[in-house]
């Protein structure tokens, strides 16, 4: 603890210096300090400081020290070899890859129901909108281990109403959680928590569009589809950006669910997913210099591939509108 | 400025060394006075809260502060954790193949001086085996899971399927009961099983992890586990073994609707099962696990764990008291039996004896009996090593892909012996493959 203080002292000086500068005449007060100190000290304790020992852990290991079938491990300074560990196994791509796959079910049709739901609820002439938007928004509420577990019932052959129906009507039982259809039932659990909590966002911003471009286009003769996809879409673009990013971001950090359903099914590895293994190497292997590197490599990927998003996503859109 | 800076600085250390020394635990300003000493215990399981108030009402100078961390797995890691953050409680349970991790991780205490020759003799030389690693001991036994047979004898009896006693009779027992109901297996391989998986193999006369002075060898790719391999695979290749996790929802539905009429586990099988399948009681019994060779009457161990002092124990001569106290007396053994733990002490599984059997199975009034007679022929020199917890996870992932993608299951012994070996070679382990 004694570390934060100095820090902290430093950071705050650091972030209130450029809001004092310009305005010379006045006499320099304490309270720019006063006021940012609470947001600067937890940022520092509880985001700054957590990262900086992650970093730093990711370059010891622990090490047989003293020698003998019995020695002790102790933790030592190992330098890159956690990070040539965790690039190099195999599984970490392999993780990643099959992210790709669940993400390329998962991301687009949750953007896609979402963003087709909050133009039927935004439609004129809707009606049961306070309803329908309640009832598909509840999904989100459901804790998501619930909800997987919830699912993880319907997919297991003797408990799953789906395969109940398909050996009545055919004698086959529908393999849900083998590979190749575990990828869009992991999807699944993700679009039906997801739809909602996405439609809400789009929704809200629809409602912010001015009611007299609608009313124009409708006077030029425009159908409600019409005004939906040329008007409306390109008008919530901003907020499409973002449901897109929070859900990018929700894939590369992807754990409960696999997690959940690992024990009912044979095609969960412990490294199915990046996180999986981030976790089996910290509390499975104690290996949480591992870990560490893993996630740091993680979290730079994340913040990468986040930014060329935003980059792409503000060149087009706000692109269009000027 | 400068004595103001010093007085600072003095507080500063004096602040640091009073927080150290209220944070390293509990009771110790008690220690050096005449009142009690409060030890701290991790310990899951249902006998635990009964073994501690016995012990706290029987010894009011040292009292036992019982916390439960978890699990097996959960526990060990916290327990490593905790030593690293000097927060470690003075006595926790260990399982009996994470015990090296707990040595080389630091938790684990040498106890050698504080097991005296009474607590020595009451366990049979197997179960210390179990905790005495290069001549030193690091734990006392709490229970043991001698592996065993539980089948469904009303429905092999119905189908006219005899108990097998050797794994070949196994074979064609799974044989005969798929063609006498082809809804019907006799059993189920889990190839996630690391447990199950090692204890046939030391029964087959593997040594997964053995010490030759400050070398290491390891065999989980030896003959006579691939042979252990090949014997499961051969059941799974010709669809007389369901292959499937244990204890899903599925598992419980295909063993409730009595599809899967037996499970090679251990003693304790008979409380699991009742768990899952509650009304199945009287139509379940124990029989002895089948043997590679007839004749032969040996088995290895399937959980089970001890309970140890840790090095950051500030009473460790009180610790072991403790440790002994809880499993080798009779009261301890009483309170293990009552709530369902089978007794690693010689004291313990004697007075099973005399109990009633699982509720699971009623009608078998021999059980204690043939348990005592099981846990008598428990196989002498099963030593673990010290990265057991990688070889588990790597052993799961692999034979759960060879399952699924159809390739050998002794090539999944091969991977993951591979990934135990490079394991502890990067940690500087001397090994010799």
């Amino acid at each position: 603890m004694t570390t934060t203080t100095p820090r902290a002292a430093h950071g705050s000086a650091a972030t209130a210096a450029p809001a004092g500068a310009p305005r010379r005449r006045r006499r320099p007060t304490l309270a720019p300090y006063v006021l940012s100190a609470p947001a600067v000290l937890l940022y520092v304790a509880f985001l700054a400081v957590p990262i900086a020992y992650a970093v730093y852990l990711s370059f010891r290991g622990l090490r047989l020290t003293g020698g003998g079938a019995f020695g002790r491990r102790r933790e030592v300074w190992v330098g890159a070899d956690n990070y040539v560990a965790a690039l190099t196994d195999p599984e970490l791509g392999a993780g990643l890859l099959r992210l790709l796959v669940y993400g390329a079910i998962a991301v687009p049709l949750t953007l896609g129901l979402a963003l087709l739901f909050a133009l039927l609820l935004d439609m004129r002439g809707a009606r049961l909108v306070r309803f329908s938007r309640t009832a598909i928004f509840l999904p989100y509420a459901v804790p998501g281990v619930i909800a997987t577990l919830l699912w993880g019932f319907m997919y297991l052959p003797s408990t799953s109403p789906f395969s109940w129906v398909t050996r009545r009507l055919a004698d086959v039982t529908i393999p849900f959680l083998d590979v190749p259809l575990l990828y869009p039932s992991l999807a699944n659990i993700a679009i039906w928590g997801g739809v909602g909590f996405n439609m809400i966002i789009l929704y809200t911003s629809l409602r912010g569009i001015p009611d007299e471009i609608s009313e124009s286009a409708r006077l030029d003769g425009a159908s409600e589809w019409q005004i939906a996809l040329r008007i409306k879409v390109p008008l919530v673009g901003p907020a499409l950006v973002l449901t897109g990013l929070f859900a990018l971001i929700g894939t590369l950090q992807v754990y409960g669910e696999p997690a959940t359903l690992k024990p009912m099914t044979s095609a969960i590895s412990w490294t199915f997913v990046p996180l999986m293994k981030i976790y089996r190497d910290a509390f499975l292997r104690d290996d949480l210099p591992l870990a560490a590197a893993s996630s740091v490599v993680l979290a730079l990927g994340t913040l990468v591939v986040s930014i060329a998003l935003l980059r792409l996503g503000q060149r087009r859109v706000f692109g269009e509108q000027s | 400025m400068r004595t103001t800076k010093l007085v600072a600085v003095a507080t500063a250390a004096l602040t640091c060394v009073a927080l150290a020394a209220c944070s390293s635990g509990s009771g110790d300003e008690a220690a050096d006075g005449d009142g009690p000493i409060t030890l701290d215990y991790w310990a899951w399981g249902t006998s635990q809260p009964g073994l501690v108030e016995a012990w706290n009402a029987a010894n009011p100078d040292v009292q036992v502060r019982h916390t439960d961390a978890g699990g097996g797995t959960d526990s060990s890691a916290k327990l490593l954790t905790a030593t690293r953050a000097d927060e470690a409680p003075d006595v926790a349970v260990v399982e009996y193949n994470t015990l090296p991790a707990m040595i080389v991780g630091d938790v684990a205490a040498d106890i050698t001086e504080q097991v005296d020759e009474e607590t020595k003799g009451a366990f049979t030389d197997a179960v210390w085996g179990l905790t005495t690693f290069n001549d030193a001991i690091y734990g006392i036994p709490q229970d043991v899971g001698p592996m065993a047979l539980v089948y469904n004898e009303a429905r092999l009896a119905e189908l006219g399927v005899a108990v097998p006693t050797t794994w070949a009779e196994f074979a064609d027992a799974a044989a005969a009961v798929r063609a006498a109901d082809p809804d019907t297996y006799l059993a189920t391989f889990a190839p996630g099983e690391f447990g199950f998986f090692s204890g046939m193999a030391q029964q087959a006369g593997a040594e997964w992890w053995s010490v030759d002075g400050e070398t290491w060898t390891v065999g989980i790719d030896d003959e006579p586990s691939r042979a252990v391999a090949d014997y499961w695979q051969d059941l799974v290749d010709r669809d007389l073994v369901k292959v499937e996790s244990l204890l899903t929802p599925e598992w419980n539905a295909q063993l409730n609707a009595g599809n899967i009429l037996s499970w090679p586990s251990a003693l304790w099988a008979p409380g699991v099962i009742y768990g899952v399948a509650p009304d199945m009681a009287g139509q379940w019994a124990l029989a002895k696990l089948p043997q590679w060779e007839a004749g032969d009457d040996r088995v290895a161990f399937q959980g089970g764990s001890a309970v140890v002092v840790t090095t950051s124990s500030e009473h460790p001569a009180e610790a072991a008291r403790f440790a002994a106290w809880i499993n080798s007396s009779e009261e301890g053994a009483a309170i293990q039996i009552e709530t369902g733990q089978y007794p690693a002490s010689l004291t313990g599984q004697e007075l099973a004896t005399q109990s009633e059997p699982p509720v699971l199975m009623p009608q078998q009034t021999d059980f204690w009996t043939l348990a005592a007679e099981i846990a008598g022929s428990t196989l002498p020199d099963i030593s673990w090593g010290p990265n057991v917890n990688v070889a588990s996870s790597a052993f799961q992932d692999a034979m759960q892909a060879a399952a699924d993608s159809g390739t050998p299951f002794r090539d999944a012994l091969a991977t993951t012996q591979e990934t135990v070996v490079e394991d502890m070679t990067t940690t500087g382990f001397d090994v010799q493959e």
